[in-house]
């Protein structure tokens, strides 16, 4: 039996079982260094992408708090979280109290703020912005089409074992992954990924012609509809399948020799990050991991829920980047936190906020040069009662994509924002 | 005639969506020499509008029209049977609802899909709890969400409008919303956007002024002691205009604001489509256009679209054949009529959430994307492992006996036979030979030495298993 690994990146999987693999290889290899031409630092394999998406719309406000301006006081009556609670981190500039589980890796300056981020005119429909974030598009195209998945249909190489992107989640696929030749497994649980009876081979969706002869038709769920929608199904269902079989078997097989990590708090975001570390010690070769916790649409009652994710938040990162810089791994892992867009700078009737704008992003893990990046936007220069955004997301997925992990951004993010990456200076002293 | 029907011979490759006729669409389909009414297309039928046949539901399909066929699976001539199944649904209900576990619901849901003498009812009551998606995860009672999911049955096919209404006054969704008090000071937004962005119009049919100008209709809405409340002193009771509209005195006045918005029709019925015919592509409006037409001229009867899409040329030229994705509920709840089975059913409510749709759990207000989204490397193993499990499971009974018992009742005598059964009855799209032939020697190399469950458990990991 023709034991595949956890790849499923659609690419390999052809690569490996029907195309020449020498004409595909050098393929790759030419596409890739031409990429890394344009990338200003060389592309670093080894560094891995921790996404955690907080979904619902974190209240950014609340979570970097300005808690002596005046406009905060007066905007924020009940939900206002006083002085004397916050985590000053800066003059008049506070963190929720429910974070003091970063303590550690604020002192060790393994923290970054970036203030004000979101986009130009801001969708306020929760689905409508986290396709925003997810897709890097703001029109809606025909195929779905993410900026991980086009990243990884670029980088995927045909040696890598694994899958260069990997969702931990039960939710369905995130829109992110989507591109036109990309499967990535998701992991609901290691539990979820054990297939219970072994069955040599399966269906027509084993065997390596049939796989690949359906990829070359862009048969994958970014496709766009194709001249018959049956076929496109199927051949979906079919790529899928192999790619999860071979998933649960790469994961069987890595997991048998290790143990699950400890010191992680009972919370579902820590159980998800458990299981990323776990991969990551393992030496599962991928280098974009996907997660969310959901909760955070706090339109009444606010302060209970948002206090409660906020510290589930902390200590599920707190707890990862400890792992992480035990093992020796923290100078290759980063951990970047966002949100689909922030709250109503004033509170609504019901103790709690409405969908509002522009927010912070959080980067965590390696040594980082500025604990804040940008500035705190502005309290009385609103947009309709939300707040202004200041730096565009997509100038820090690009510094990431291009400074963090050394490969072109141009393609994932469908455009060019590598001048107001640079400006961000997020790794400044570190590639 | 002839020409005005859709080939049906050769329907399911040659047509793209897009070069259909909209007028030959939804004419009603008629037999023919050619293409008779036949099993393969009483199957389609009971695919879509309901979970699957059993072996009874095909036998009654093939003495009786099409139209027939609906007007059964709507409920109508079931007369003593359906005491029978109410009375145990309704046993099924005190029993779970004692236990205030709203998990426990899922079981008698399951129940009434499995067994209910009218399916296509069941079937919409789903298509509405995926549309109006509330959690009891957030709501937490799960008497409000028993009520909620009657609220679905009462009006599963009846006046959409008036589902609106109710539905604006649910105390669950209204919980799940945050919009147990709203008041005039500072109105909550949630409830508003999400009845123009979700349930009636569309993203992009609306501003954010008139999110915020609803939800000052809104204001005033309370839920108290469970139970719909209008506060006259938390209404705002100053002008408020909504998409266009001015004066605007009441809640209910600003909801038949939005049901009465030319793109309410098209969003609604669009999305009826997709539930019935199509995962993919989208509709264009001139294919909608009919059945847009049907349902204002209906009066935005529910029933009036779906039954004129059931009974289509498109649905019964088999064009749709294959071109969705199961549901894990209509997986398994096909799986189980198909195959004459019994199982625990709160075991079987539970086994529903690795594969991603757990009743009365859906993933956010915007309830199942469906299609593609329900396919993943996690959801596709739980396929397979649901297979596994319901087949290792003590209490799962085929036709009250063990497989082996209702193989020979069913005069299947040879692993041949019994492969040709279950892709006649469990597969939309058939093998081709080859594929055929991998599968047999699949069973003969599985682990499993039974060679009846060997066959059912390679299937769960055959794509096809998986479409509609």
């Amino acid at each position: 039996m023709k034991r595949r690994t956890f790849a499923t990146g659609a690419i390999s999987a052809a690569a490996g079982l029907a195309i020449d693999s020498t004409c595909q290889g050098r393929w790759m290899r030419t596409l890739a260094s031409e990429l890394h031409a344009q990338s200003s630092s060389p592309y670093r394999s080894d560094r891995v992408v921790v996404v955690i998406q907080l979904s619902g719309g974190n209240d950014g406000l609340n979570t970097v708090i300005p808690h002596r301006h005046e406009l905060y006081r007066k905007a924020r009556p009940k939900l206002g979280v006083s002085s004397t609670d916050v985590i000053e981190i800066a003059d008049g500039l506070g963190l929720h109290p429910s974070m003091k589980s970063l303590d550690r890796v604020l002192s060790d300056g393994r923290l970054s703020i970036v203030q004000g981020v979101g986009y130009d005119s801001p969708n306020r429909s929760h689905f409508e912005s986290m396709d925003i974030w997810q897709s890097c598009r703001h029109k809606k195209d025909r195929a779905p089409s993410g900026w991980i998945g086009r990243w990884i249909s670029e980088y995927q190489a045909s040696e890598r074992p694994d899958s260069l992107g990997v969702h931990v989640g039960a939710e369905s696929l995130p829109m992110a992954f989507l591109e036109r030749g990309v499967q990535v497994p998701s992991v609901a649980s290691l539990e979820q990924m054990r297939l219970k009876a072994k069955v040599e081979q399966v269906g027509s969706t084993d065997v390596g012609g049939d796989v690949a002869s359906s990829l070359m038709k862009g048969d994958e769920r970014g496709a766009s509809e194709g001249d018959d929608a049956e076929l496109g199904l199927l051949g979906f269902v079919e790529t899928s399948t192999s790619a999860a079989i071979a998933a649960s078997e790469r994961l069987e097989m890595t997991l048998a020799q290790t143990a699950a990590p400890t010191g992680f708090p009972s919370s579902r975001l820590s159980e998800k990050l458990q299981v990323i570390s776990r991969l990551i010690l393992a030496g599962v070769s991928t280098q974009i991991y996907y997660v969310t916790l959901d909760g955070f649409d706090t339109h009444a009652n606010q302060p209970a829920a948002h206090e409660a994710l906020l510290r589930q938040w902390s200590e599920a990162v707190a707890a990862f980047t400890d792992r992480m810089k035990e093992a020796g791994h923290e100078d290759r892992v980063l951990v970047m936190t966002f949100s689909e867009f922030g709250r109503r700078v004033a509170e609504n009737a019901s103790l709690g906020t409405d969908h509002g704008a522009a927010a912070p992003m959080f980067l965590a893990g390696p040594k980082l040069p500025n604990l804040l990046v940008g500035d705190h936007p502005s309290l009385s220069d609103l947009d309709d009662g939300d707040l202004k955004f200041g730096i565009d997301f997509r100038a820090v997925y690009a510094a990431v994509i291009e400074d963090w992990l050394g490969t072109s951004s141009l393609k994932s993010l469908d455009g060019d924002y590598r001048r107001s990456a640079t400006g961000l200076q997020l790794f400044k002293n570190r590639s | 005639m002839s020409e005005k029907r859709i080939d049906d011979t050769h329907a399911r490759v040659s047509h793209k969506l897009s070069e259909i006729d909209p007028e030959i669409a939804w004419q009603a389909w008629q037999p023919s020499p050619e293409s008779p009414w036949n099993g393969e297309r009483a199957r389609l039928l009971f695919r879509r509008g309901g979970f699957g046949a059993s072996p009874e539901d095909l036998e009654y399909a093939l003495k009786h029209s099409p139209s027939q066929v609906v007007d059964r699976m709507l409920g109508d001539f079931v007369g003593k049977r359906n005491d029978e199944f109410e009375r145990e649904s309704s046993q099924i209900a005190s029993s779970v609802r004692a236990g205030g576990d709203a998990e426990r619901l899922g079981a008698w849901w399951l129940h009434r899909m499995l067994h209910s003498p009218s399916p296509l009812v069941e079937k919409m009551t789903l298509f509405w709890h995926g549309h109006f998606a509330t959690g009891a995860d957030k709501v937490t009672d799960s008497e409000l969400m028993y009520a909620q999911n009657q609220l679905f049955r009462t009006h599963a096919l009846g006046d959409f409008r008036e589902l609106v209404h109710a539905i604006s006054k649910d105390a669950a969704m209204l919980i799940y919303l945050d919009s147990e008090s709203n008041r005039k000071a500072h109105p909550n937004e949630n409830y508003a956007r999400e009845l123009m962005e979700l349930f009636c119009l569309g993203e992009g049919n609306y501003s954010e002024h008139d999110v915020q100008e609803l939800a000052r209709c809104f204001t005033g809405w309370e839920v108290r002691r469970k139970m719909f409340r209008f506060n006259p002193y938390q209404h705002d009771s100053g002008m408020k205009s909504l998409l266009g509209t001015k004066d605007i005195e009441s809640g209910e006045a600003a909801i038949d604001v939005v049901l009465r918005h030319a793109e309410m029709p098209f969003f609604v019925v669009e999305k009826l489509f997709r539930f019935l015919v199509c995962d993919e592509p989208r509709p264009s409006r001139s294919l909608l256009q009919p059945l847009v037409n049907r349902f204002i001229e209906s009066g935005y009867k529910t029933e009036s679209v779906v039954r004129q899409i059931l009974e289509s040329e498109l649905m019964l030229s088999l064009w749709p054949v294959g071109k969705k994705i199961r549901s894990p509920v209509e997986l398994a709840v096909n799986l189980i009529r198909g195959l004459d089975a019994t199982t625990n059913l709160d075991r079987l409510a539970k086994a529903l959430k690795p594969l991603g749709q757990a009743l009365f759990f859906p993933p956010n207000v915007k309830g199942w994307d469906g299609g593609r989204a329900w396919i993943n490397s996690s959801t596709l193993i739980g396929r397979s492992n649901f297979v596994v499990d319901l087949l290792g499971d003590g209490n799962t009974r085929f036709h009250g006996g063990a497989l082996d018992e209702w193989l020979k009742s069913q005069r299947i005598s040879s692993l041949d036979g019994w492969m040709e059964w279950l892709s006649d009855s469990l597969l939309a799209v058939p093998l081709k030979p080859d594929e055929q032939l991998r599968w047999k020697e699949q069973i003969s190399s599985s682990t499993n030495t039974n060679h009846w469950r060997a066959a059912l458990i390679t299937l769960s990991r055959n794509a096809k298993l998986q479409l509609s």
